[in-house]
């Protein structure tokens, strides 16, 4: 054990960022695409709410390593069968893609869900003060939502952080990645998994502690 | 009455739920400074109604004329027509994330229509009208049912608008706290707002109303003044229901 941390720790630490890296960038795509097909599916509009059930169907109905295969083999072969050589992705942004897609899909029902959880009467009032549909969306339904929202979200978020080890099968050199490697390489197989999977553990652990201290701040004054 | 300017022009007004047809051709106009009660069974259209005035029910056939605004015209700026309509609902839909002066300046601010100091000072002077101008920075869940009434009654108010609605404002009340929304109300219509009131407080209606309107069934079956409608009702169907509430 000792051994395999004092060869590879900088090797895995690194890992961890980029694990990290990826985690971060798909979780931010993947509230903007949530909040969009989320207020696409609350809306009136029978083709945005169409739009909307679509993309959360069709994302959700395939598994994540599907996807990831899709979006980084997939499509540059599609294209290149186009006539475009020179089109490249590299695992990071295929990565973040697949990701950002998978995660946002559960994001748009979080965010949907929080949103019909508030009273109707709520944008009634609103809308009878005079303020359009989107103000009274963003002024006083959006930050009701987020209160009822916030437990959800953060666990998507621990999900997706797990999920970016799916993306060691598009050679993504993160963690898990990492993790194959060094046990290929010292065949201490067991010692290697223990490390990689105490670090996914010491990162969630505190990930989870700092978002309950936002979801007791934001429920202050309630 | 029939010099004052009209505020409120109805039309064979029809709508739909699906294929239930909840008002079956309403006609009525409102004048200026005119305080209307609407009296009826549940069930027989008096709130839809009050919602078709500022669509937040659309409605299905018909015409409604607020104060020279076509509101069922499809191009019309429905915001602006609504800023100068305040409603106050059954159950307060008081802004729970904002404090008590937040929920009354929030429209005005956001409309630029006042500058911030200008909303706060016309926020305080409508809770100082509302006797609730101590509880300004407390949030809605600290404040009893008629307390709440009171300032949504003020964030009603706080777009300077020419006509009220009150969806049942009582309704939801303890009983104790009926009277203290009540007079809110009527010292409103003494100050000459246009008022459209769905209640069932008889005796508001007879003291506050200029004309009471009952409905039964999504028409109007008798309308006049209280001592009309209320004392001496002509139609069989009033008759019944008041015997039913008084």
């Amino acid at each position: 054990m000792l051994y395999i941390v004092e060869t590879y720790g900088a090797m895995l630490l690194r890992s961890l960022g980029q694990t990290i890296l990826l985690t971060l960038l798909s979780l931010l795509f993947a509230m903007i695409i949530g909040l969009i097909f989320a207020l696409m599916n609350v809306g009136r509009s029978r083709i945005f709410n169409f739009i909307g059930t679509l993309y959360v169907d069709a994302v959700r109905g395939v598994p994540l390593i599907v996807l990831a295969y899709f979006i980084y083999f997939g499509i540059p072969a599609g294209i290149k069968s186009m006539g475009i050589q020179d089109f490249r992705l590299t695992a990071l942004s295929a990565g973040t893609i697949a990701l950002a897609m998978n995660c946002g899909a559960y994001m748009a029902e979080i965010i949907r869900a929080g949103i019909e959880s508030v009273d109707k009467g709520q944008m009634e009032a609103s809308r009878s003060l005079g303020l359009s549909y989107g103000k009274s969306m963003r002024l006083v339904v959006l930050p009701q939502a987020i209160r009822t929202m916030i437990p959800s979200i953060i666990n998507q978020f621990i999900i997706t952080l797990k999920d970016t080890s799916i993306l060691s099968v598009i050679a993504f050199p993160e963690l898990t990645n990492t993790g194959k490697t060094i046990a290929g390489n010292t065949f201490k197989v067991l010692e290697t998994w223990t490390i990689v999977g105490l670090m996914y553990m010491i990162v969630i652990i505190a990930l989870s502690k700092i978002a309950k201290r936002i979801e007791r701040r934001v429920n202050r004054g309630r | 009455m029939e010099d004052r300017k009209i505020m409120v022009h109805v039309k064979d007004l029809k709508k739909n739920f699906g294929k239930l047809e909840v008002l079956k051709g309403m006609s009525i106009d409102i004048a200026e400074g005119e305080v209307v009660v609407l009296l009826g069974p549940s069930g027989s259209g008096k709130s839809t109604f009050l919602r078709c005035l500022n669509q937040l029910e659309a409605a299905t056939a018909g015409t409604i004329i607020i104060d020279g605004n076509d509101v069922t015209d499809k191009h019309i700026d429905i915001n602006a027509v609504r800023e100068n309509i305040g409603m106050v609902f059954q159950h307060f839909n008081l802004f729970p994330h904002k404090t008590v002066l937040q929920n009354i300046m929030l429209a005005p601010v956001e409309l630029k229509k006042m500058t911030k100091e200008e909303a706060k000072d016309k926020g305080m002077q409508l809770l100082k009208r509302v006797g609730m101008e101590q509880k300004a920075d407390a949030y809605p869940s600290q404040l009893s049912g008629g307390q709440k009434q009171r300032v949504a009654i003020a964030r009603a108010l706080a777009m300077n608008p020419d006509i009220m609605l009150f969806d049942e404002p009582t309704s939801a009340l303890d009983p104790e706290m009926v009277g203290e929304v009540l007079s809110v109300m009527q010292e409103l219509a003494a100050e000459g707002m246009t008022m459209v009131v769905v209640t069932h407080e008889i005796g508001f209606a007879r003291e506050v109303a200029d004309r009471i309107v009952f409905m039964d069934g999504g028409y109007i079956v008798e309308q006049g003044t209280p001592d009309e409608v209320i004392s001496h009702p002509k139609e069989e169907r009033t008759i019944d229901f008041l015997n039913k509430v008084l």
